[in-house]
């Protein structure tokens, strides 16, 4: 199994090692960046705020990196797969539910490098950094949420581009059959906020995209 | 185990348009089997059927002893497969192309996989995308060579590549034959390669096999014959007419099918006289074969 795993690996590394190795860079110096310059001990109140202003307004990269590295590395991983058919995955001798897992494992291993890097760069930033009295670094709550995002966005994206056409068409008439139930609702006069509630399901905790929402803060109270 | 290939009742139907039914086709292990069939006729959906890649509606398939779809992990390990287009990722190497594949089967023979790559001359640096068209099937064919299938699965594999590059590989191919007694599963619907390389033909149209017997049975079977004196009804003949029509000049020219001389007796027995006896090559027969089930069939 550890040979069809390096196999796999490799394909994978080679369709998203562009998107790693930017990725990776960008989870460096994110945390790096959103502090410096701007942590210093003998820093007011007043200051300390800005600071935390700052460190809020670059911690809304965070999710947005690990949507866009989840979204990218689950499209390659299936794109040569899709553009074959299928038919060369089909057909190598091994249950296709390994064939998955195989690609979601390697996709998952190139995403720990940014991952890894979140977690490096939180670190190193806070380590560096003098942050003024009453502020505390969280390099290790970060990098664990950074995670989890990108697990999320990744496995979401993951399942999504592994379908096929027909998948496709039954997501987009999921949608579709919101919107026409919402237009249906509203021309009724009820008062129902469909679109607000599917929102809070799924982005208020414990929504399964709960995660992505909320402050991402490397320094806080 | 007598059949590389068993086939029983199978039914299989896409929307409304294209159904195979009752399919009953047993490859005799061991044997190089070619596979005819017009286009559209079935042949690569008959395929995807014994691989697994689709689920058949009713029916039993049987590869390499194995139940199909259900021990489809198993048997693909000893199976190699050449699709009719090219599947494989545009974006890697030969080389890593190689390797990937050779992850996937315990039974890889590396020493093969080097001879093919220098007997087809293919570098291992070039991209797949960038192979042409005879290049990526030989490519194709040394994979699935190299993995030591007991059945090699080859779905139109020379279809469109010039005479050079069809004698490569059917070269390689007899070459694994002779040396592992592999079964080969061949489907094409140029007559002659196959009518080269077969020990056993089927005929498929339509979704439905219309013959299925050993190369040289069919083709000695089908022979076309100059006929005078014939009556206008033939009740339960010996021999198959596959086409009646008049002949130029006296007579009447007809292709039968299961020939044996010996039935010739039977047309004098009717008050009619055989004048010529004509072979027929296999291409021939093919065609007329196709002409009477379609006559038949309408």
């Amino acid at each position: 199994m550890t040979g069809k795993f390096r196999a796999v690996l490799y394909t994978q590394w080679k369709w998203s090692r562009l998107v790693i190795v930017l990725g990776t860079i960008a989870a460096l110096a994110i945390p790096v960046i959103s502090i410096q310059g701007a942590a210093r001990a003998d820093r007011g109140a007043l200051e300390a705020q800005e600071l935390l202003r700052a460190v809020q307004s670059w911690g809304t990269l965070y999710p947005l990196l690990a949507t866009a590295l989840g979204l990218l590395v689950a499209v390659a991983a299936w794109a040569a797969d899709h553009r074959g058919r299928h038919i060369h995955a089909l057909t190598l001798p091994l249950p296709r539910w390994q064939y998955v897992l195989l690609r979601f494992g390697a996709g998952m291993l190139l995403l720990s490098f940014p991952i890894i890097a979140v977690l490096l760069g939180a670190t190193l930033a806070a380590l560096s950094a003098t942050l003024p009295p009453g502020l505390h670094a969280y390099p290790i709550a970060l990098a664990v949420r950074f995670a989890f995002a990108v697990v999320v966005a990744f496995a979401v994206f993951f399942a999504v581009s592994s379908g096929t056409a027909r998948t496709a068409g039954i997501i987009l008439g999921v949608i579709a059959a919101v919107i026409l139930a919402q237009v249906i609702v509203s021309m009724t006069g009820i008062d129902f906020d469909l679109f607000g509630q599917l929102q809070v399901l799924l982005l208020a905790g414990p929504g399964p995209l709960a995660v992505f929402t909320g402050r991402w803060m490397l320094v806080d109270v | 185990m007598t059949h590389a290939i068993a086939i029983d009742r199978l039914h299989y139907r896409v929307g409304t348009a294209f159904e195979i039914r009752d399919l009953d086709l047993h490859v005799p292990a061991g044997s190089i089997y070619g596979f005819l069939g017009p286009n559209g006729s079935g042949k690569t959906t008959t395929i995807r059927l014994i691989l697994g890649l689709l689920r058949p509606l009713s029916g039993r398939i049987t590869v390499l002893g194995d139940a199909m779809p259900e021990q489809h992990a198993r048997v693909l390990s000893r199976v190699g497969y050449v699709p009719e287009q090219p599947h494989l990722d545009v974006t890697l190497t030969v080389g890593e192309l190689i390797d990937f594949q050779r992850a996937f089967y315990t039974r890889w023979d590396q020493h093969r996989a080097a001879e093919l790559l220098a007997a087809f001359e293919l570098d291992r640096d070039r991209l797949f995308g960038r192979l042409s068209k005879g290049q990526k099937a030989k490519l194709m064919i040394l994979l699935a060579l190299a993995q030591c299938g007991d059945l090699l699965v080859l779905d139109e594999p020379t279809d469109g590549l010039d005479p050079v590059v069809r004698r490569d590989i059917l070269r390689a191919l007899m070459a694994y034959v002779s040396e592992r007694g592999a079964t080969i599963f061949i489907s094409s619907h140029l007559v002659h390669e196959l009518e080269r390389v077969c020990d056993w033909v089927a005929v498929m149209d339509n979704g439905r096999l219309i013959t299925a017997s050993p190369m040289e049975k069919f083709k000695h079977g089908i022979k076309r014959l100059v006929v005078t004196g014939a009556p206008r009804d033939i009740v339960d003949p010996p021999f198959r007419i596959l086409a009646r029509e008049a002949a130029n000049g006296a007579g009447e020219s007809w292709v039968v099918g299961d020939w044996d001389p010996a039935m010739q007796s039977y047309i004098e027995r009717l008050g009619a006289a055989v004048r010529e006896v004509i072979d027929l090559d296999l291409e021939d027969g093919f065609v007329e074969l196709l002409r009477s089930f379609r006559g038949v069939s309408r």
